[in-house]
């Protein structure tokens, strides 16, 4: 697979120069189209019947406007005014309707009727500064907000229609970092908001729905509440990041805050939306070279040849006679005959990626109603959802309901109630890297299945590992989550006096998941099949009272404050069962009764609950200087009994330069404000119950072989445990440009997490490993950029811009001990995979420097080396280490850091572009700076024949091929070496076409026809392409698989076996009633 | 202006409800856990001091857990030996151990250091907590203090004979405890408490032997036999007082099994060794407990790699395979080579009982579950109950074999002793006129390698005689400069300790020395 170091070099420059064409081709243009928009351009016109003229001109100067485009609604029809804001247009009839719009001025839409001449004045248009974003406990107008909040509206969020929320946000927000670690459908995501700040808690955001939060702890598999919310339904997502904005969570505010709004219903006609999409996944990029049937029994002739040099003795002896491929293939042909031909030459060449992937049609229905009047709203929305995952029988299915209602009950008094069901079923073939790792590792000359219809696995071939083929895994195992949650909320609103407002809102998210498991008898050998069931009820409820006031002192001072008590509380209660030996596979997990062996039985349950009160306040002097301070006192069961509460405060401030004189109606700089803030938030995202000292009753000896349960020694008492508590320092910069043609936003900011809840080590002495403590501190400093600009608006044609790119540097400054942290990050066969150090970004990967392979001419050097492959002399042809401390011994003392998967930098740029009744997106996702580490070097290019390899190792090193960095092919059983070492760093950084899309709006001609609203058909490609710096297998935005929770949060970067990303292919439909 | 009034009213009291209204009681914050017990509330009835016991009991189980890929904790004691090799290459801390260049970090020691603190906290915590149960039953108090005692003793003995002076800690511990950053104890101490355990678990009635599996008076005797065996060698070396209590102890049970052919004997046939039918009799005087219902035996690196010896296929590792040159050094004739029916095998039946076919190379039969593996046309019963075993007789007869001769030389009991070894074996032994103290010594450990290997007690010998049996020459090398054939690496000073743990010195601040030749 050409790991050769000039195909780097090649790759790396192509990556570089198109990335650095993507990131400059707006600014360019943008610069660009600021001259040619207010040149004249001709559209032919293909039917004239009745030509209009008019002006347009500035509402506040009334002087004529350039540029502005005038089109025909509903058709491509249209021209832009001259350099005097005149123009000319040609109508089909009078009925048609005049749209005319201009960047910065509100868009109006005149209808001709019989006039010959418009004369028009545009208003310039204050939207973009007086867009409302939700933040915490309330709404703002942006151009009020102190800190720092990005937003995507619905628009956005349809343009990349996704299974969950995380994955619709994706590469949308600076400082917003969503991984996408799995190709299963749903995905599996992380997110994380500048960075990590957290080494035992949580890092992940709290997210609050319509005011609602929702529990932060994870179901099975890591899931979270989030990713069982219908992303259709949602509206508008708002992502708080600076201290000013979270610390209003207090406790729950260090990782970051996504507040999410749903569709709620608007008085005015009822509306019926009925969108659809099909879509198909497809093999995606990088997929795995595997070697193929005459290859890899190349590679076992030539394994078995070398046998000789690195075991002499050992082949002298005999020992490895029943190696001898052809030993092996008659032993096998014999048994399974139809395989190989009378000369043993293989009859097959299956490709196992093809055999257990799939290109199934996935469906999507959402059905919205909508309506009501002045004093009632409600919205209704029912939706399915049916994906069909890459990897042959995974799957999920959403059924989704949800009612929302609105009614101004008395004039002093709104109600408000949402209720939303949702029911999902996954079936997950990744829960652990088995089905992935062995597409790669079947051996390629075997059918999947053999005549007898029974399947065909590795484990039939003499001597090799005994692993079941990818397929009958796939056949075999069941693995599936049904997911119920049930979210509602009920609120009142009473108008106390003028300007102030009290608010009640009663939450509730219950969640019942299933897991339900089986292995057929012939995937589980020793327990003769196996089924367990696990069920999971989680039930949250949250009651938060709010106090609001605001008024306006004059015309200088405004003032609005917030009040607000809030009780919060999660019960879980879970239950589990399990059973070996099943006489057929008949049941699966349907009837546990029906198994006979090592029957197990579990439960369990916990609870946890928050008190908190919490207050803002907002004081603007002439829309110049604004000041916002808030505070949080949060109590919390999970503390310690010394210290169940903490406060949070915060302050900002931000200065609208663009209000003042000086520049206030100034042609080029339409907004600019400047703002830093300061705050404390927590993480409280620690188990219940761990600041007390506690027995365990799971321990279990056997008497007279029965099982005995044991009481013993479980967890340290500390009576002081509190909060981990992050101080943010933000400092941001937003400029508005040519009345928000461009409009660009920065931050720079500091986070440093104190206090940190670790499982501090203590004397293993003691009989305990850890005590849980507030020790440690980490600080994450980072940088974030947005820019949004309008390339080009011109009569029908329009493309727009973002770009957004973050930054963040992260690192240890102390921790409970000197102590470094292993046994975090990703799989650690072999050896520890991460450290977590002082002085070091977590999760750094850990391990040796292979400088390449022994040479002939070193021959007498690697004799003197300790050996480190089974006790025999190191030869030319075995792996050669950097010997840091010279005892010619590879060993710990030789390991360092070697890298680490957090990017330097990432982000995405966006291009929208629209042509008459057609628009296109096109989403381009770069992350760099980033290490991945190839955990499947270890099976699939260390060692050879044991199952089969990535064809990179048809480069291994040969007495003719001594430049290798790959060992000399041999039995694995004559002597080998593998370590995590720096072959399995490759630079991840990366270039992905994440989605293009194309869609087209019918005319209102061919929608009146139909009787409808509105029509419009898209088809879109996600994951279409992927440009890595490094040769890598797979994709290198990952965790590894069944991770993603706890210490595995530092395994970002590990490929070890994940299911693979597809291509999607997307047809869908909108239609509007 | 009165209807305003009562409205405004109205709506303040309906807020101070809903603001004070549910939650208004103390306690909301209060947690209290309902899946898990708090020691104030637990250790009340005798029922808690069983279930504070078993706790121990299981903890005697981390010698099985794992050690990274392809490896379990007790490989420790057998990679150290050069009896084993490996045939796979993938757990870099097994290699090390082979290669002999362990060092603070390797796993197997961490997690042995770990593992053994873990019983005796427990142990600590039984011997603490059940004194003052009230009302108990005093044979059941004893009995279940005494069996805490010996577990607690034989974990002391194993880590003392692996790290010399170590942390002495005798109650529980919570994190303000004296001895919760403990200084290491001088190892003289560390015996003084294992020797008190044991002679109080002695005197507490236990029965001779107990088939349930729990320690009895038969184990608690040889394992003091034992400890005072090894304080006679190194690196206590206090000889011949010690020699002779070690023979005084081992003899003791020996004349109860001369009495009681039928409770404690040797087993007529080397299968009995490793059969689920014969567990915690005759010869079995301690096992560690399996049975899938709690865990399976850990003893599976024993298998050949990837070859098919059990129901379960190809699924071996051979990360623990017998040397060549150890193999070879069995005497011509001695059945404890011989395929499937002594300690070894060299053929073995496709997927447990299938057809027969050569491994090329020999295997470790000690721990292998024929009844869960399967045997020739006898299908496996897939799960393997084996137990791992610590104290059989014939280490109680030859402890006291080495220990009476080194009190007297030779004496006819002692001869005995060991022939009843070599007999079993068929291999016929020379008359005890032909033996003098030294030849009889050496006959006695050469008796201990080939008996009791693989069942991680050959490093121990090798520790306190600091000599090292050499398969080529059938003699005894001193232990510094020995050649370990499985790496062909010398063995050094330093190797007669283990590192104390990387992350333990660091961890605990009173721990300032490391055993000499590591950093």
């Amino acid at each position: 697979m050409g790991l050769l170091p000039q195909a780097h070099r090649g790759m790396q420059l192509s990556i570089k120069s198109i990335m650095i064409a993507t990131l400059f081709v707006p600014a360019i243009y943008g610069n660009a189209s600021a001259n040619t928009y207010s040149k004249e351009s001709t559209i032919e016109l293909k039917v004239v019947d009745k030509t209009i003229k008019g002006k347009v001109t500035d509402s506040e100067s009334g002087e004529g406007l350039p540029g502005v485009n005038v089109i025909v609604r509903g058709t491509s029809q249209g021209t832009t005014t001259d350099g005097t804001g005149n123009f000319t247009l040609s109508v089909p009839d009078n009925s048609s309707v005049v749209v005319f719009s201009f960047v910065g001025y509100t868009s109006q839409e005149i209808p001709v009727g019989n006039r010959s001449t418009i004369n028009l004045a545009l208003a310039p248009d204050t939207k973009v500064l007086s867009e409302v974003v939700v933040i915490g406990y309330g709404t703002a107008k942006k151009s009020d907000l102190t800190g720092s909040v990005s937003s995507i509206k619905e628009a956005e969020l349809q343009e990349r229609p996704a299974t969950s929320l995380n994955q619709m946000m994706a590469g949308r927000m600076a400082g917003v970092q969503v991984n996408n670690n799995s190709g299963r459908p749903g995905g599996r995501t992380t997110v994380r908001i500048r960075g990590f700040s957290s080494i035992n808690s949580s890092n992940n955001p709290l997210y609050v729905v319509d005011g609602v939060l929702l529990p932060q702890s994870t179901g099975d598999q890591f899931t979270n509440a989030i990713d069982f919310i219908n992303p259709n339904d949602i509206v508008s997502v708002e992502v708080l990041k600076d201290a000013s904005s979270t610390a209003i969570y207090g406790a729950r505010g260090a990782n970051g805050v996504i507040l999410v709004t749903t569709r709620k219903g608007k008085s005015g006609e009822s509306r019926i939306t009925y969108d659809t999409q099909f879509s198909v996944n497809t093999i995606g990029p990088n997929k795995p070279q595997v070697l193929n049937a005459k290859e890899y029994l190349a590679v076992e002739d030539l394994s078995y040849a070398n046998i000789k040099k690195y075991d002499p003795a050992g082949w002298a002896s005999g020992k490895y006679a029943s190696l001898d491929p052809m030993v092996r293939r008659k032993a096998y042909s014999a048994k399974f005959p139809g395989v190989f031909d009378a000369n043993l030459n293989p009859l097959y060449d299956t490709d196992w990626f093809r055999e257990s992937s799939q290109n199934k049609l996935s469906q999507n229905h959402q059905l919205g109603i909508s309506g009501g009047n002045e004093r009632t709203q409600y919205s209704l929305s029912l939706g399915y959802r049916d994906d069909q995952g890459l990897i042959k029988t995974s799957y999920m299915k959403r059924y989704s309901g949800r009612f929302t209602i609105d009614d101004q009950v008395k004039s002093w008094l709104k109600i408000s109630g949402t209720l939303s069901y949702n029911n999902q079923s996954d079936r997950l073939v990744d829960v652990n890297d088995a089905v992935a790792r062995q597409i790669v590792e079947d051996f390629p000359f075997l059918p999947v299945k053999y005549a007898d219809g029974t399947f065909a696995n590795n484990r039939d071939y003499p001597l090799a590992e005994g692993t079941m083929s990818s397929v009958h895994r796939l056949m075999g195992r069941q693995y599936i989550q049904n997911t119920q949650t049930t979210l509602g909320s009920l609120s009142a609103t009473l108008n106390l006096a003028p300007g102030l407002q009290f608010k009640s809102i009663l939450g509730v998210n219950i969640q019942t998941q299933e897991v339900n498991q089986s292995q057929t008898r012939t995937l589980n050998i020793g327990g003769n099949g196996n089924a367990s069931v696990n069920n999971r009820k989680e039930t949250f409820w949250s009651l938060e009272n709010l106090l609001t006031y605001n008024k306006q002192f004059g015309p200088d001072h405004s003032v609005d404050g917030l009040l607000g008590i809030s009780w919060q509380e999660t019960n879980v209660f879970s239950i589990g069962g399990g059973i070996n030996n099943f006489a057929t596979d008949y049941f699966g997990f349907n009837n546990l009764g029906a198994g006979a062996t090592n029957p197990s039985i579990g439960s369990g349950a916990f609870r946890f609950a928050f008190n908190s009160y919490f207050g803002r306040i907002n004081y603007g002097y002439k829309n110049r200087y604004l000041f916002t301070a808030t505070a949080r006192a949060d109590g919390s069961s999970k503390f310690g009994e010394n210290n169940k509460f903490a406060v949070f405060p915060s302050a900002a401030i931000a200065w609208r330069v663009s209000e003042e004189n000086f520049l206030k109606n100034n042609p080029i700089i339409s907004n600019l404000k400047i703002r830093g803030s300061y705050g404390l938030t927590g993480n409280s995202e620690i188990p219940s119950y761990a600041s007390l000292s506690l027995l365990s009753s799971n321990y279990a000896t056997i008497y007279n072989d029965n099982r005995v349960s044991g009481t013993g020694i479980n967890r340290l008492a500390n009576p002081n445990l509190r909060w981990e508590k992050t101080a943010q320092t933000d400092a941001g910069i937003e400029i508005g440009l040519f009345k928000g043609r461009i409009t660009l936003e920065a931050d720079y900011y500091y986070r440093l997490t104190t206090d940190m809840l670790l499982d501090a080590p203590v004397p293993r002495s003691s009989g305990y490993a850890t005590i849980r403590r507030n020790v440690g501190s980490m600080e994450n400093k980072g940088f974030e950029f947005a820019i949004n600009t309008v390339n080009i608006e011109k009569g029908s044609f329009s493309w727009t811009s973002n770009l957004n790119l973050s930054l963040n540097r992260n690192k240890v400054l102390s921790l409970a001990t000197p102590s470094d942290i292993f046994n975090v990050g990703g799989p650690n066969f072999t050896n520890p995979t991460n450290i977590i150090r002082v002085g070091e970004p977590v999760g750094s990967f850990w391990g040796l420097t292979r400088l390449g392979v022994w040479s002939e001419a070193e021959r007498d050097e690697a004799a003197q080396f300790r050996s480190y492959r089974n006790g025999l002399t190191m030869l030319p042809g075995d792996v050669k280490y950097l010997d840091v401390n010279g005892d010619r011994a590879i060993t710990d003392a030789d390991r360092s850091i070697i890298g680490n998967g957090s990017p330097k930098g990432w982000g995405a740029v966006n291009n929208n572009f629209k042509f008459g009744n057609f628009d296109a997106t096109l989403e381009i996702q770069f992350m760099y700076g980033n290490k991945v580490m190839l955990m499947n070097l270890h099976p699939s290019e260390d060692r050879q024949t044991l199952a089969n390899s990535y064809t990179s190792v048809l480069n291994a090193w040969t007495p003719t091929n001594q430049n290798s960095q790959i060992a000399e092919i041999r039995d694995t059983r004559a002597g080998y070496v593998t370590n995590v070492d720096t072959q399995w760093i490759k630079n991840g950084s990366f270039l992905r076409g994440r989605n293009a899309l194309i869609g087209y709006t019918f005319p209102s001609a061919v929608t009146n026809r139909l009787k409808l609203n509105r029509l419009r058909v898209y088809a879109s490609a996600q994951n279409f392409f992927l440009k890595v710096e490094d040769p890598i297998v797979g994709d290198p935005e990952v965790t590894p698989t069944n991770q993603g929770g706890g210490n595995s949060a530092f395994s970002q970067g590990m490929i070890w076996h994940n299911y693979p990303k597809p291509t999607t292919y997307m047809f869908g439909l909108q239609i509007g009633l | 202006m009165r209807q305003s009034f009562v409205k405004n009213i109205s709506r303040v009291l309906l807020c101070s409800i809903v603001l004070t209204g549910p939650m208004g009681c103390s306690g909301f914050l209060e947690e209290k856990d309902p899946s898990n017990l708090t020691p104030e509330s637990f250790y009340t009835i005798p029922d808690h001091a069983e279930a504070a016991l078993a706790s121990v009991y299981a903890d005697l189980r981390f010698v099985g857990g794992g050690a990274g890929i392809f490896s379990a904790n007790w490989q420790l004691l057998e990679a150290l030996t050069g009896t084993s090799t490996t045939e796979t290459a993938q757990n870099s801390d097994l290699n090390n151990l082979y290669s002999l260049v362990q060092d603070g970090n390797t796993v197997h020691i961490v997690n042995y250091w770990n593992g053994l603190y873990r019983v005796i906290a427990n142990a600590n915590q039984v011997l603490e907590k059940v004194p003052p149960i009230t009302p108990m039953n005093d044979v059941q108090k004893s009995k279940i203090l005494a069996e805490a005692r010996f577990l607690r003793a034989s974990a002391y003995f194993t880590a003392v004979q692996l790290w010399g002076d170590i942390p002495l800690i005798t109650t529980p511990q919570t994190a303000t405890t004296d001895q919760f950053s403990p200084t290491r104890t001088p190892q003289d101490a560390v015996y003084k408490l294992i020797v008190e355990d044991l002679i109080a678990a002695e005197a507490a009635g236990l029965p001779w032997m107990d088939i349930s599996g729990r320690a009895n008076l038969a184990a608690v005797k040889t394992q003091l036999a034992k400890v005072y065996l090894t304080m006679a060698g190194f690196p206590l070396s206090k000889g011949a007082s010690h020699y002779k209590l070690a023979a005084d102890k081992a003899f003791e049970v020996i004349t109860y099994a001369n009495a009681n052919p039928s409770t404690i004997n040797l087993f007529t046939n080397y299968k009995d060794v490793h059969s689920e039918s014969t567990e915690n009799r005759l010869e079995h005087l301690f096992m560690i407990q399996y049975n899938t219902v709690v865990a399976g035996n850990p003893m599976e690196n024993f298998y050949p790699n990837f070859k098919p010896v059990t129901f379960n296929g190809p699924g071996g590792t051979g990360s623990s395979v017998p040397t060549p040159a150890f193999y070879k050094s069995y005497q011509t004739g001695d059945l404890r080579a011989k395929d499937q029916d002594g300690y070894f095998y060299t053929s073995y039946f496709n997927n447990g009982n299938g057809a027969p076919f050569e491994l090329g190379a020999p295997y470790v039969f000690k721990h292998f579950n024929q009844t869960s593996a399967g045997r020739s046309g006898v299908a496996g019963t897939r799960q393997n109950n084996l137990n791992v075993p610590q104290i059989r007789y014939a280490e109680t007869l030859l402890i006291y074999a080495e220990a009476q001769n080194e009190v007297g030389g030779p004496t006819q009991a002692a001869y005995d002793a060991m022939k009843r070894i070599r007999d079993r074996a068929t291999l016929t032994t020379p008359a005890l006129g032909d033996f003098g103290t030294a030849s009889f010594r050496e006959a006695v450990w050469r008796e201990r390698w080939k008996e009791l290997c693989y069942e991680q007690i050959t490093w121990f010998d090798m520790l306190r005689l600091r000599k090292v049996y050499n398969e080529t020459t059938n003699g005894f090398d001193n232990f510094v400069g020995h050649i370990n054939l499985s790496s062909n690496q010398p063995l050094q000073q330093k190797h007669l300790l283990l590192p104390i743990p990387t992350q333990e010195m660091l961890n605990n601040p009173n721990l300032k020395t490391q055993n000499p030749g590591y950093n």
